[in-house]
């Protein structure tokens, strides 16, 4: 979006221009971030308009503008301190946790501003499925885990509950492993199925959109590769917002690429052109890891 | 090589002195070892002194070089100070009552014989402590009117009697004026040492199974009928102060019934608009508006349900008059049952009075006496507790004897000032006050250790909280036993007894009624326009609403307390025993434990606090993230998280509660008392009885018996008790710490 003129492609480093965006960011100067034509057609669910963030008052977002595809899987990459992650607990409203936070701009999920006061921010949480960084399974057992959503709603009725559970674990593709010890505490899980686990428990209360914050940074590579397969499986019910360091997981699992940096999106499209044809140098150097 | 080295000091320095060895380790392995040194003595100490008070030791004849003998066990022996390869030896002698001292101190170059007769026995007794003898002679008195002619017994007559064959000895014989013949004579069951032993280990049974019974009606019915009693005077006092006069008028049934009808109005219309605003509107003016009418609702209820103007409270004369007659009636009933009890209870121990034992000392002869009074009369079987033949009994028998005592302290009622006896109702007192106390302080820590960590903002405030609270730790429990006094019993408890000392006028409270509300309604706006938007910083009116609101909730607060305490509508639940029973109104088991859970919150409040951060907070985010409320959030995840930790301050707070000894003699323990703080009648939980305590029995028995030295082991098996029953406390506690840690997984 925004009126950066798109121009046609000529393969890579046939043009090579110089990281010129990179430093009109550093001079903090005002940019609009390059944004395929593609993305145009895509049907949204959540969009974020001129949205800017400050912790303080050190500013953390600069009016961040791009929409989400409903029924994609959209990575958010760019170097550590970008403010992906800071953009996606902005979506769920994690940030109101953190004392002297303040927002402009607005985000929208199906058209309504979620930073209105009359949004009910519970039942906004209830409405995004959560995943983050570290497995943080509850001290419970691997059931009340899953079912945890579903029990703060105040669901009291076991056929119900053991139901979601089941399809819950099934789709996180940790059902196999766990459907014989579903009453022993979910802190015996090896640290891969424990995050399966937290993904079962952000999906059993059927979100509309799932938000993964780098879900594969503490996990050995079998693992990571287990969350991958398993968010290409659940990608085709939900629409995912997936924070990651890692380059490959971002080609392999998405269908869009936003690629951030000091908190200005500057690339967003299909992610294999992020990956194999980018518009802007910095995005090629930063996706070839030469730049970040 | 130096001239490689980057540094060419380095290989000049010397190793410091502190780097050659590790004499710290030494250091502080020491301490640690002195440490557990000092430990393992107290326990060993404790546990020694403690159980060996029960054993049995044997009894010695000793014979003087001057010829006396006496009977006693003997204790430690020592050097003489001063005199090189003399010892002297500690016997216990017992026989206190015929003017001797318990224990006496007997130079070994004193002694010209011991000798360990197995007839020599140490006899327990109700009185007056242990008595060493030998058992010579069990008797029955009997005393009896024979008309002439009918014969009579006779001198070395062979009856049988309850007890089996007795020989008849007359003692005295006499005529009364109606010519009939009054024959007082003692039958003689046992007349000589081996066999009076025998036997008297039969009569002795019987004996104490009668006195059982009769303890038991003494013990059990005649408090209950005094119970009885007394109620029925309160309630007549009652009645007599209702009498006549109202205290309340009855109103037109028009105007507390419209007020009724306006009340149930405004709640619907609160209801109705509260309905109107759904969560998270802006529609301020309304949500203002159903909480007035909420306010006004309760406030119309307040006042129809205090003034109940319906019904005055005051009694008919006549009525009263007829209900008087039937407490009049009922209390004839009880007396005379009272008395028939008394009188039958009399005569039965006068009955049971009769069995005599004659137990001797080896040399003058002297016997242990029916009391100091009548030092002539041999003593009542009934008096004997237990007779110990320690020469006569082997390692089971000693093993028996020593449990029997064990049970006996633990199960048995204190004697003589808790000398002698057991210790039961003193563990009930202290069991009860550690429960009542943890069942007080621990809801009431977590919850306040909840806001300050979950809750309020972390600054200035919550860190002078903190100092505050850690400090309140460190206060002298002297001191809190003083505010007890103060505020549970005289204040808390005299309002109970008998409603605000200062009542206000009702004009005046009802207009403070008013004003609370208003003050309520205000906290409520003043939140509203606290409540900063979303993504945004508190604004200045944010932070002003936000103080404001503190201030009024305070406000308020402070305000229903003084309605409370000062409501012209409550006159207490107890007047009618008052002046001279107070009830909630003195110490009391209640009050104790409260002035104890506030010297404990601290402990809790820290240790929870403790437990409550060392939840990781990834967890609280991801339940944050599933939607969940803060309160969900603590309830479903924070505090089973942090159970184990909570129950750890719980598990403090009651070793320290259990342990305290000064602030409960102001508020509550006492030497001794028949009452105990539970029992069997309702209410079942007596908060308004005074009670026994393990650590005040200790200082009693240790400083306040009349006989220390006899006393002295019985302290250390007490102190032992406490020690035990501190460590059963936490062991439990300990147990169920670790079964929750298990239910909820090793992770925090």
């Amino acid at each position: 979006m925004g009126d950066a003129v798109i121009e046609p492609k000529k393969g890579l480093g046939s043009e090579r221009r110089g990281l010129r965006v990179a430093e009109v960011i550093r001079a903090g100067e005002s940019f609009d971030a390059e944004v395929h034509a593609e993305l145009a057609d895509e049907p949204e669910i959540l969009r974020a308009d001129t949205f800017s963030l400050w912790y303080g008052e050190s500013r953390a977002l600069y009016d961040i503008s791009m929409k989400l595809p409903r029924g994609k899987v959209t990575a958010l990459i760019g170097p550590s301190g970008c403010g992906k992650s800071t953009l996606l607990r902005s979506v769920n409203r994690m940030n109101d946790l953190v004392d002297g936070v303040r927002v402009d701009g607005e985000i929208r999920l199906e058209g309504e501003s979620i930073y209105d006061p009359r949004v009910d921010v519970i039942e906004l949480r209830k409405r995004l499925g959560m995943v983050f960084q570290k497995p943080n399974p509850f001290p419970m057992s691997i059931f009340e885990n899953v079912v945890y959503p579903l029990r703060i709603d105040g669901e009291r009725r076991k056929g119900v509950l053991a139901q979601a559970c089941e399809r819950a674990l099934r789709q996180a593709a940790l059902w196999d492993e766990v459907k014989d010890r579903l009453k022993q505490s979910a802190l015996g899980l090896s640290g891969g199925q424990q995050q399966r686990l937290c993904i079962a428990r952000a999906i059993v209360a059927d979100p509309e959109v799932l938000l993964l914050d780098e879900p594969c940074s503490a996990l050995d590579p079998v693992a990571t590769m287990r969350i991958e397969e398993l968010i290409s499986e659940i990608a085709e019910r939900y629409t995912v917002l997936i924070v990651t360091h890692n380059m490959q997981q971002a080609a392999r699992v998405s269908n869009f690429t936003a690629f951030m940096y000091l908190g200005r999106l500057v690339e967003y499209g299909p992610s294999e052109a992020i990956f194999s044809r980018p518009i802007l140098p910095e995005t090629e150097q930063y996706v070839t890891g030469r730049f970040g | 090589m130096s001239t490689t080295s980057p540094n060419p000091d380095r290989h000049q320095r010397r190793t410091p002195i502190s780097a050659h060895g590790e004499p710290a380790m030494w250091v502080t392995a020491g301490a640690l070892i002195l440490c557990l040194a000092l430990i393992l003595g107290l326990a060993i100490v404790i546990v020694w002194r403690g159980g060996s008070t029960f054993l049995v030791r044997p009894v010695h004849e000793v014979t003087l070089a001057d010829g006396t003998v006496f009977l006693g066990s003997p204790f430690e022996s020592e050097a003489v100070p001063g005199e090189d390869g003399q010892t002297r030896r500690r016997y216990r002698v017992g026989n206190r009552d015929l003017g001797q001292d318990s224990y006496r101190w007997v130079r070994s170059d004193e002694i010209a014989s011991i000798a360990t007769p197995s007839d020599g026995v140490m006899v327990e007794r109700r009185e007056w402590g242990v008595f060493f003898g030998r058992i010579q002679r069990v008797y029955l008195i009997r005393e009896q009117e024979y008309e002439p002619g009918a014969g009579g017994p006779a001198d070395g007559e062979r009856v049988n009697t309850d007890f089996g064959p007795a020989t008849v000895r007359v003692i005295q014989e006499s005529e009364t004026e109606d010519g009939d013949r009054r024959v007082l004579a003692h039958l003689v069951l046992a007349d000589d040492a081996p066999e009076a032993r025998g036997i008297f280990g039969h009569v002795h049974d019987t004996v104490l199974d009668r006195r059982a019974s009769i303890e038991s009606l003494n013990r059990h019915r005649v408090p209950l009928l005094q119970e009885r009693l007394s109620r029925l005077e309160w309630k007549r006092r009652g009645i007599e102060r209702r009498t006549g006069a109202s205290r309340r008028e009855v109103m037109p049934v028009w105007t507390w019934g419209l007020t009724a009808l306006a009340t149930i109005a405004t709640g619907l219309g609160a209801a109705r608009l509260s309905r109107m605003v759904p969560r998270g509107s802006r529609k301020y003016g309304l949500r203002v508006l159903s909480m007035a009418a909420a306010i006004l609702c309760a406030m119309g209820v307040l006042g129809v349900v205090t003034e109940h103007p319906w019904s005055d409270d005051s009694i008919p004369v006549e009525r009263a008059s007829e209900l008087i007659a039937d407490i009049d009636a009922d209390r004839a009933r009880l007396s005379e049952e009272l008395g028939r009890v008394l009188e039958e209870i009399n005569a039965r121990r006068e009955r049971l009075d009769r069995v005599r034992v004659v137990i001797v000392e080896p040399t003058g002869g002297r016997f242990s006496p029916l009391s100091v009074s009548e030092p002539g009369e041999p003593m009542a079987v009934a008096d004997v507790v237990r007779v110990v033949a320690a020469n006569d009994l082997g390692l089971a028998g000693k093993l028996r004897v020593y449990l029997a005592r064990w049970w006996e302290f633990l199960s048995d009622r204190p004697r003589a000032n808790g000398a002698e006896g057991g210790v039961f109702p003193v563990i009930v007192g202290t069991v009860t006050l550690t429960l009542l106390l943890t069942v007080a302080v621990v809801p009431l820590g977590v919850i306040s250790a909840l806001y300050l960590r979950e809750y309020a903002r972390q600054g200035i405030v919550t860190s002078l909280i903190r100092i505050a609270i850690n400090n309140l730790a460190g206060v002298p429990s002297i001191v809190y036993g003083m505010f007890g006094l103060g505020f549970f019993c005289y204040g808390l408890g005299g309002w109970v007894d008998s409603g605000p000392a200062n009542a206000a006028p009702r004009g005046f409270w009802w207009g403070l009624v008013g004003l609370t509300g208003v003050i309520v309604l205000g906290g409520v706006i003043s939140v509203m326009f606290a409540a900063r938007r979303p993504g945004r910083p508190a604004t200045a009116v944010n932070r002003f609403a936000g103080a404001l609101a503190w201030v009024m909730w305070l406000s308020a607060a402070g305000l229903a307390v003084y309605l409370v305490s000062s409501t012209p509508y409550f006159d207490g639940w107890f007047t009618e025993k008052l002046p001279e029973r107070p009830t909630f109104g003195g110490r009391g088991i209640l009050w104790a434990s409260l002035t104890l859970a506030l010297l404990t919150l601290p402990v809790v409040i820290v240790a929870t606090e403790e437990a409550i951060s060392a939840v990781p907070n990834s967890i609280r985010e991801g339940s944050i993230a599933s939607g969940a409320s803060r309160w969900q959030t603590i309830r479903r995840v924070v505090l089973p998280g942090a159970l184990p930790g909570i129950m750890t301050g719980a598990i403090l707070a009651m070793a320290r509660g259990a342990g305290e000894v000064a602030p409960l003699m102001l508020v509550g323990a006492v030497n001794f008392t028949q009452s105990s703080p539970v029992s069997a009648e309702a209410p079942f939980l007596h908060g308004d009885r005074t009670f026994m305590h393990l650590g005040f029995h200790i200082y009693n028995l240790g400083f306040q018996s009349p006989d220390s030295q006899a006393t002295e082991p019985l302290v250390w098996t007490t102190t032992l008790l406490l020690v035990a029953i501190v460590v059963a406390l936490n062991l439990a506690a300990v147990m169920i710490r670790a079964k929750l840690r298990g239910k909820h997984g090793a992770a925090i």
